[in-house]
């Protein structure tokens, strides 16, 4: 299982938000190239950007940040955040991502209801795109919550990933809004859920604080692991962590 | 060692120069015939498609200057894209003529898996080779492609990856290189192919 150290950007720096809320929020590098070249020191095989700006605000607004820690760093890197039409997924792209993760949000309200086909902005995407679209699935009490986690949209998310799943999208990233920044420990059945729903590769975020967490993911079947705080907190390092990915199989 | 980058619009160059940078070569980047007037080797990055790319080639002059500087022994290496276009055409779109530094041709990954090849693979030496120098076995690379070399002369393969079915990962035939993979994106050991070749390609300047 692949550990996927977590940047999120607000203003320019690295930072950890609990529960999505911008009010919470905990500093954890003034300089997020220096941070990106650090977990790649460290032994990360990718990392995990997120313009926390951008998903706020509904587009991109690190662009160039996010091309400066792509340039900077010698592994892939998977951004989201604010990315809502073709040209902020193309500029993406340029800035070197190797994959852009489209939030629940830049989806068509049509995607979140059972009965209707998958169409516009994740159609294109995947028809250019293929596997280098992730979509970011994040749910509370099982339900898809969108723009910035303010908003419920009613959707069932083990439903809709069945549906994009068999649309073709190729990778979720599965984040439990109640678990994420709260380290809590993850929510083990929404993600075997999902994972039965779609049979694609699902990233799990949210929730990761000690790693049993990570064993338990990884002996769940889970592509990978987003990881932020614990780290950010000393919690363990991504040596243990990878040794607790690779442990579980 | 000064290292012309070609720039031929094919996506970021950045991550290729920084790369360069740290092995100690002075990378410069390139977009036209002259600036390969004094280059000590040639880095031809890439991603994107097969006809365009060699389409953007043309366009800025460089077709036949870079057969040139081949012909005439300057050290060329391709990566991804830029290994796929040492080849003499590829299958990609409705084909295109590469660069015919390399016999053989480029053809689309094997039906039966997803493409593209997106994520860390191991290789498989099929040769003694420098530029595989202190590489632990299980060596992961990060590759991203969707079509793969199928060169004429099997000889040219130095290691190989499994996608479906065994491809070259690194071909070399004198001093023309092809890496599949992203050395600039494959971490500690990228940096480490990168290292021996640029140890190879000054060795050989010094002989």
């Amino acid at each position: 299982m692949t550990v996927y150290p977590a940047i999120d950007l607000l203003a320019g720096r690295a930072v950890r938000l609990q529960q999505g809320d911008p009010a919470r929020q905990i500093v954890v590098a003034d300089d997020p190239v220096g941070l990106a070249r650090r977990w790649e020191a460290e032994g990360a095989r990718w990392l995990h950007l997120v313009d926390l700006d951008g998903a706020f605000t509904g587009r991109p607004c690190h662009l160039d940040l996010v091309g400066r820690i792509c340039g900077g760093v010698g592994i892939p890197v998977q951004i989201g955040g604010g990315l809502r039409t073709m040209a902020d997924l193309d500029l993406a792209f340029e800035a070197g991502a190797a994959r852009a993760v489209l939030g629940t949000a830049a989806l068509g309200a049509s995607d979140l209801v059972a009965a209707a086909p998958v169409g516009g902005l994740l159609a294109e995407a995947l028809a250019r795109f293929t596997d280098r679209i992730v979509v970011a699935l994040d749910a509370r009490d099982g339900v898809v919550v969108t723009e910035g986690w303010q908003h419920a949209s009613g959707a069932s998310v083990v439903e809709t990933a069945r549906r994009l799943a068999a649309a073709g999208v190729s990778r979720f990233v599965y984040t439990d809004v109640a678990s994420d920044g709260m380290l809590a420990g993850p929510n083990m059945s929404g993600l075997s859920a999902v994972m039965a729903a779609s049979r694609v590769p699902v990233v799990l975020s949210g929730g990761i604080s000690t790693l049993d967490h990570l064993r338990a993911t990884a002996a769940a079947g889970a592509e990978g692991a987003i990881v932020g705080r614990a780290f950010y907190d000393g919690r363990f390092t991504l040596a243990e962590a990878v040794v607790a990915a690779v442990g579980a199989g | 060692m000064r290292v012309a980058l070609i720039d031929y619009g094919a996506g970021n160059l950045r991550s290729a120069h920084r790369a360069l940078e740290a092995t100690g070569a002075a990378p410069v980047v390139v977009s036209e015939p002259e600036g390969l007037r004094d280059a000590q080797a040639i880095v031809v990055p890439g991603v994107g498609a097969f006809p365009p790319a060699m389409a953007a080639l043309s366009a800025a002059g460089l077709v036949e200057p870079l057969r040139a500087a081949a012909g005439s022994g300057i050290p060329l290496i391709g990566i991804c894209l830029g290994m796929q276009l040492l080849f003499d055409r590829s299958e990609e779109g409705s084909g295109a003529t590469g660069l015919g530094l390399l016999a053989g041709e480029v053809r689309r990954l094997p039906s039966g898996v997803k493409v593209p090849h997106m994520g860390w693979n191991t290789l498989r030496p099929r040769a003694e080779d420098p530029i595989l120098l202190g590489l632990p076995e299980l060596a992961h690379f990060y590759f991203v492609h969707s079509y793969v070399a199928a060169p004429a002369d099997a000889s040219v393969v130095v290691a190989e990856a499994f996608y479906g079915a065994w491809f070259p990962a690194i071909v070399r035939s004198g001093a023309v290189w092809g890496l599949q993979f992203h050395p600039e994106k494959s971490s500690r050991l990228g940096a480490q192919i990168l290292h021996n070749l640029l140890a190879i390609l000054t060795a050989r300047r010094a002989g």
